[in-house]
């Protein structure tokens, strides 16, 4: 809640404390000289002549009502615009996040199974060598890969130019996520790689693990002992992972074209269209505040020490 | 009881000096020699370079050359200078924005985890906030507002990456008061600046340096991915940028990716890439805990190849021989040396020794369970009339549990927090038995060893430790093994659970009819519930016999040193002794008898040659040159003298 109010305040803030008048945002002074009129006029009509805590009052007040103002830059309202925006952002970072945190844990479980053997140092260096390749460049090279020389997936947007329906359309759309959502996979697949690898091999040092062996359990069963709790770490790192890739997802899109919110953060910033810029940041930002708190009601399911007596 | 020292995966912990483990070492060196790459390049760019890096020098799109190594962009500048060029934005703000994200951290930290109180809820609340927030995100909205030259993007970079430093260093700020030292100092008033700057702050030093790598790691990555989007400092040369123009010229679409794209993809890539590894080694270096689990595993253990003598008569279990060696970096430990152990049909047999005399090791070796590096080297252990090292790995599992059960050392971690006590011992039970009748039999084992019904199906968290020890039992017995091993079954326990759970035990393994082999350092509980005795000293057993006998006249002056340091409740009153010395470096043994530098009543031979276990007649054995005769029965231990002859 208070990282809420936070995230609300500091978006209030942004424009304010920039250097120069809100003006000089609102019409960049390249765009030519503001007359003082005019100048007044727009000052008015965004509120910005009030004193700080009444505009805050009125920011506030606009948003609990869902208004988040106009586009500058097409006028349109930000939340109509946001709201188509936002599904496709949300299957493309909720995607990645479930296929890495399913690859991640599996291959770091399988790692650290296998810990100081080739097969355990090999998966290490190439997960670390694939996680120092920035997403955009990764993105790159797999759409060089893919769609330029092998012609498997369509160069950019998310939905087909032309008019085609019924499975024929999630067929496509399904093509054009394919690239944007392997390469945010591939980013986030790391963090998770190294925290199930080194929560796995800390378990297996663990005086139950090795009672579970000792009462005669398989490998197979002893493994699924040590995962179990293993796990933990493993999500909490997955949740906070979400931050990260929501940030990557504004690089990766741009690559594709993909027309999430990342783009329309990208755009905001070359169009100078503040209100809708400030929104984007409270949406995503709120995305990532709302998956931690999906974590602190996940982990209790995981851990019966947290579970309320 | 002298002071019980080390416990027995000690040996394993890495000798000092070479606190990484040789694959972190390796790593290591492979990030350091990227990073030299990257850096080395960034120095000498302007040296190396021909052309300059922002300036048109020849025509558009040229493939490479001479003139030009990697050709030239879609306004005639030399691709290979900008690549050179762009190693220093990246170093620099790589370097600057993590070393301001640290200091920031660091100071946040101090603050946080010093002054307490409102510093902390405010200062980490801030923390959450800042680790929430979308990092590129924020750096992009922030540039937007603030500016996007160079300077400011590094300072902005840090504004958002100085938390998670802060959050870390905190923890280990709050860790570290804990130390005895520290503590000392703030009791003594030194003040809190002083102790925090003198005796906290360089505790930090390797977490600082771990965490100062992180982040200079996505500080480039951040950097590079504004510079990507057009969005950094429009009049410096990056690699970022260098990829933005490539994309938005779209050279993915020509032959120019492999001069274009590809170099400046794969110099951050080289650049992210070695400082991973070197953090990955510095990790390493600063917690070496991690470096105790690389590199084990997986050897075979040699078989012996002839056929064991058969079982003797009348034994549950009889161990001939049996030597376990560690062999970790250092000196190999002789952890079991040669041990002749018998567990008699229908009889308790006890095991005593010291901490570190190797009697867990043993009982660890008998089920095939000895930890890396640890191996069993030498011996059989004869159950079931087969020898349990001859049988291979896979059926020595299928005898744990279910013939030979094991009830372990700690109670308190030996269950998985996360399943309920119910589903551990029946998944025992289900080894031998379908699900239905193993989940009846748990649930009346369980009600048997005293835990309600009401409570089955609770967490291991919610019970207290004599409890818990009792689900170990339930789940040791649940398949009506053959014999029970129980090392140290009640250590740990206050005294009046100690003679429950003894009781407990002691009744089902009677109400079953298994035998019991019980290790334990208490030599009068050993003597309450066992039959026959053996007393092992640095991995060795140096007598045995029947119980009463072996109390009421030991032979072997260990044997008497370790008897007279128990108080006895119920006999006359006599002074307590201890033994003098301290219990021996199992690296480095005598060349005689191990326990000859601290004996009262050494000989010339003792240090000469090593005494074997000599029969004494009605069961009973000795490994003392001096057992047969009178000096250890007249042997008076003064503890005064032992404690004044003998410094601890």
């Amino acid at each position: 809640m208070v990282v809420v109010a936070g995230a609300v305040l500091l978006n209030f803030a942004l424009p304010r404390l920039a250097p120069g008048g809100p003006v000089d945002y609102l019409v960049p002074p390249q765009a030519g000289s503001v007359s003082a009129e005019e100048r007044a006029e727009l000052l008015d009509r965004y509120g910005l002549d009030e004193s700080v805590p009444r505009q805050l009052v009125t920011y506030l007040g606009g948003l609990t009502r869902g208004d988040l103002g106009v586009s500058v830059r097409d006028g349109r309202p930000v939340r109509s615009v946001i709201a188509e925006r936002l599904g496709w952002s949300l299957l493309l970072v909720g995607g990645a996040v479930v296929l890495s945190a399913l690859v991640g844990t599996a291959l770091g479980f399988f790692a650290a199974w296998r810990r100081g053997s080739g097969v355990d140092l090999a998966s290490l260096v190439s997960v670390l060598f694939i996680d120092a390749l920035p997403a955009f460049f990764v993105g790159l090279l797999l759409l060089l890969v893919f769609s330029v020389r092998l012609d498997l997936f369509p160069l950019y947007g998310a939905v087909p130019a032309s008019e085609v329906g019924g499975a024929r359309f999630l067929v496509e759309v399904a093509r054009r996520l394919a690239l944007p959502l392997a390469t945010l996979t591939l980013t986030g697949l790391a963090s998770v790689f190294v925290v199930a690898r080194s929560a796995l091999l800390s378990e297996l040092d663990e005086d139950y693990v090795f009672m579970a062996r000792a009462k005669g359990l398989d490998e197979k069963g002893v493994r699924r002992h040590a995962q179990q709790n293993a796990l933990l770490p493993v999500s909490t790192a997955t949740f906070l992972g979400f931050s990260t890739l929501v940030g990557a997802a504004t690089v990766v899109e741009t690559v594709f074209s993909y027309p999430g919110l990342g783009t329309l953060a990208f755009q905001s910033v070359l169009s100078r269209d503040y209100p809708m810029l400030q929104a984007v940041f409270l949406v995503l930002a709120l995305i990532a505040i709302a998956a931690n708190f999906l974590n602190d009601l996940v982990y209790p399911r995981l851990d019966p020490r947290l579970r309320a007596q | 009881m002298t002071t019980p020292a080390v416990l027995l995966p000690e040996p394993v912990e890495p000798a000092a000096g070479s606190r990484v483990s040789r694959p972190a070492r390796i790593l290591g060196m492979v990030g350091l020699a990227l990073l030299a790459l990257v850096v080395g390049g960034a120095l000498g760019a302007s040296v190396i370079a021909e052309h300059p890096p922002e300036r048109s020098v020849g025509s558009p799109f040229l493939s490479p050359s001479g003139e030009h190594w990697l050709g030239t962009d879609d306004i005639g500048r030399d691709l290979f200078a900008q690549l050179l060029h762009g190693a220093r934005v990246s170093v620099s703000v790589g370097l600057g924005a993590a070393v301001l994200a640290l200091l920031v951290g660091t100071v946040v930290a101090l603050l946080a985890g010093y002054r307490g109180g409102w510093w902390d809820v405010v200062l980490m609340r801030l923390v959450d906030l800042a680790l929430t927030l979308p990092l590129l995100v924020l750096v992009l909205v922030l540039t937007a507002f603030l500016g996007r030259s160079l300077p400011v993007i590094t300072l902005l970079i840090a504004g958002v990456l100085w938390a998670r430093p802060a959050r870390l260093l905190r923890s280990q700020v709050l860790k570290v008061r804990e130390l005895g030292h520290v503590a000392a100092a703030e009791a003594m008033g030194a003040s809190s600046t002083r102790v925090a700057l003198t005796h906290v702050l360089p505790r930090l030093v390797p977490l600082m340096s771990s965490q100062l790598v992180r982040a200079a790691t996505v500080a480039v990555v951040v950097q590079a991915g504004i510079a990507f989007l057009g969005l950094g400092d429009p009049d410096r040369v990056s690699w970022g940028t260098m990829l933005f123009f490539a994309n938005s010229s779209n050279a993915v679409l020509t032959e120019a990716w492999k001069w274009w794209v590809l170099p400046p993809g794969f110099a951050l890539g080289a650049l992210v890439l070695g400082l991973a590894l070197v953090s990955y080694c510095v990790e390493e270096w600063a917690e070496p805990r991690l470096a105790r689990n690389a590199g084990r595993r997986g050897r075979r253990r040699p078989r012996p190849t002839t056929e064991a003598e058969p079982q003797t008569e009348g034994t549950t279990l009889e161990v001939r021989h049996l030597s376990v060696r560690f062999e970790g970096g250092g000196r190999p430990v002789e952890a079991v040396r040669d041990v002749d152990l018998v567990v008699r049909r229908g009889r308790t047999m006890g095991l005593a020794g010291e901490s570190g005399s190797g009697k867990s090791t043993l009982s660890l070796a008998l089920v095939g369970l000895v930890p890396d590096p640890g191996r069993v080297v030498e011996g059989e252990v004869m159950f079931g009339g087969r020898d349990l090292r001859r049988i291979g790995r896979t059926s020595v599992a299928r005898v744990r549990g279910r013939e030979v059960a094991l009830v372990p050392q700690s109670a308190m971690n030996a269950l998985n927090p996360a399943r309920t006590i119910h589903r551990q011992v029946a998944e025992a039970a289900e080894l031998t038995c379908p699900a239905a009748e193993a989940r009846a039999r748990t649930g009346e084992l369980l009600e048997r060893v005293g835990i309600p019904a009401g409570r089955h199906h609770d967490y291991p968290h919610q019970f207290s430790g004599g409890m818990r020890q009792r689900v170990l039992i339930a789940m040791a017995l649940v398949n009506d093994p053959r014999l029970v091993i129980a090392d140290e079954p009640v250590t740990g326990l206050d005294v009046v659970n100690q003679v429950t759970i003894m009781e407990l035990l002691g009744g089902l393994v009677r109400e079953l009819d298994l035998d019991l082999l019980i290790i334990s350092h208490e030599l009068p509980l050993l003597a309450r519930w066992v039959d026959d005795l053996a007393i092992m000293y640095a991995g060795e057993v140096i007598e045995r016999g029947p119980v009463d006998q072996l109390i009421g006249d030991p032979r072997h002056p260990y044997t008497k040193l370790l008897l007279s340091s128990f108080p006895d409740l119920y006999g006359p009153r006599s002074r307590l002794g201890a033994v003098p010395g301290e219990p021996p470096d199992l690296s480095r043994l005598p060349a005689g008898c191990s326990f000859a530098p601290r004996c009262p009543c050494v000989g010339p031979e003792c240090t000469a040659s090593r005494p074997v276990l000599v029969e004494l007649g009605a069961g009973r054995a000795a490994a003392c040159f001096c057992a047969g005769d009178e000096r250890v029965a007249d042997l008076f231990v003064d503890p005064v003298a032992v404690a004044e002859g003998n410094p601890p």
